[in-house]
């Protein structure tokens, strides 16, 4: 198990066979930005916040899932992957509702941050019809508003991975897919308990702890 | 057993009683140790799963471009006028449901409409009507 060369943003790093291009890059202080992803879950690659560009790839490749391999050449910051990031976000943003759309000072919203850190400009997309869904506050520990849900999953596999009960399923697809607790009801307190590992991993305020009554 | 039998359990199911009840992708979720939310995940990702009770027949037109190139909303009107139902929706004497779906493979014969397992192609409102009148 040697370590795998890399050359990266003209970087050369190095790095165990295995690590993927986002774990390399951080190892190296080159920092990509990333939004289905967390160090401590398994990698998905449904956002393709965190693309770069392969020297010789086709297409740009997600470098949160995709391993290193012997003398590849990537750019984390090339126009072609700034461009594809840009859009993304603004893909995302365009059907996301929630308090960071209308108050510039909300805070909380890693898709918000995103945005302004890869200065999004004004929206280009229209969505016809925006996901919207009853807020759901049966649970005293989870509160689900998911007309806010981005789908990054990252709620699901934490509480699958970190908290071990699996409350979470993806159901539907396309435009329709949602995040559902069994058979689509709103969660409740009896699978849930109150650990709270899903609000932390949100990155949005659509899962957030219900307001002390 | 394993999780990738579930697609062939759901299908299996869903041949036997017309549809996908929550007592049995609870079953099935019990059988494979998974969550009954990931069952009801894969049955609501197909559009020819049903997780709620049809009809004896399912008619399902294609809403796709070529269908829609050929007047497919003709075909889905005539339905409606048959039967007196909107699509998503069941006859009251639970002979048909009516169903709008993605493309069936049909073009060629657009427009076209699958009743069950059977393609009819090259509508028109008066042949659907002799079809539909060929079903108990
Ligand atoms: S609820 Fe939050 S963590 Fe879960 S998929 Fe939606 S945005 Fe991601
Ligand atoms: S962070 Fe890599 S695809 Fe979402």
């Amino acid at each position: 198990m040697g370590d795998v060369n890399v050359v990266i943003d003209g970087e050369k790093v190095s790095g165990p066979e295995g690590n993927t291009i986002l774990e390399a890059a951080n190892e190296a202080g080159i920092n990509i930005p990333t939004l289905c992803h967390r160090p401590d879950l398994t990698p998905d690659g449904n956002c393709r916040v965190c693309v770069v560009e392969v020297e010789g790839a086709p297409r740009l490749v997600a470098s949160c899932h995709t391993p290193i391999s012997e003398g590849m050449v990537i750019q984390t910051r090339s126009p072609k992957v700034l461009a594809a990031r840009r859009t993304v976000v603004e893909l995302l943003l365009a059907g996301h509702t929630g308090p960071c759309v209308t108050d510039e000072c909300a805070k909380d919203c890693e898709l918000h941050y995103l945005a302004a850190e890869l200065e999004v400009g004004p929206p280009r997309f229209q969505v016809k019809k925006r996901r919207s869904y009853p807020v759901e506050t049966l649970s005293p520990y989870v509160q689900r508003d998911m007309g806010r849900c981005i789908l990054c999953r990252r709620c699901v596999r934490a509480c699958a991975e970190i908290a071990k009960k699996n409350v979470f399923s993806m159901a539907y697809r396309g435009f329709r897919s949602k995040v559902v607790v069994d058979c689509d009801v709103p969660l409740d307190k009896e699978a849930c308990r109150d650990c709270g590992i899903c609000i932390d991993y949100c990155p949005t305020s659509a899962l957030t702890k219900p307001k002390a009554n | 057993m394993e999780r990738n039998e579930l697609l062939n359990m759901i299908k299996e199911e869903q041949a036997k009683n017309g549809s996908v009840s929550e007592g049995a992708m609870a079953d099935m979720a019990q059988i494979l140790q998974l969550p009954i939310g990931d069952v009801y995940g894969v049955t609501t990702f197909y559009s020819f799963l049903s997780t709620k009770p049809m009809g004896r027949h399912v008619i399902r037109i294609c809403k796709s471009v070529p269908c829609f190139l050929q007047d497919g909303a003709m075909v889905a009107a005539a339905i409606e006028k048959e039967l007196g139902i909107s699509p998503g929706e069941t006859t009251s004497g639970g002979r048909f449901s009516f169903e709008l779906t993605n493309c069936i493979g049909a073009c060629d014969q657009a427009p076209a409409m699958l009743v069950d397992d059977e393609v009819y192609g090259d509508l028109t409102p008066e042949k659907i009507g002799e079809i539909l009148n060929s079903f108990d």
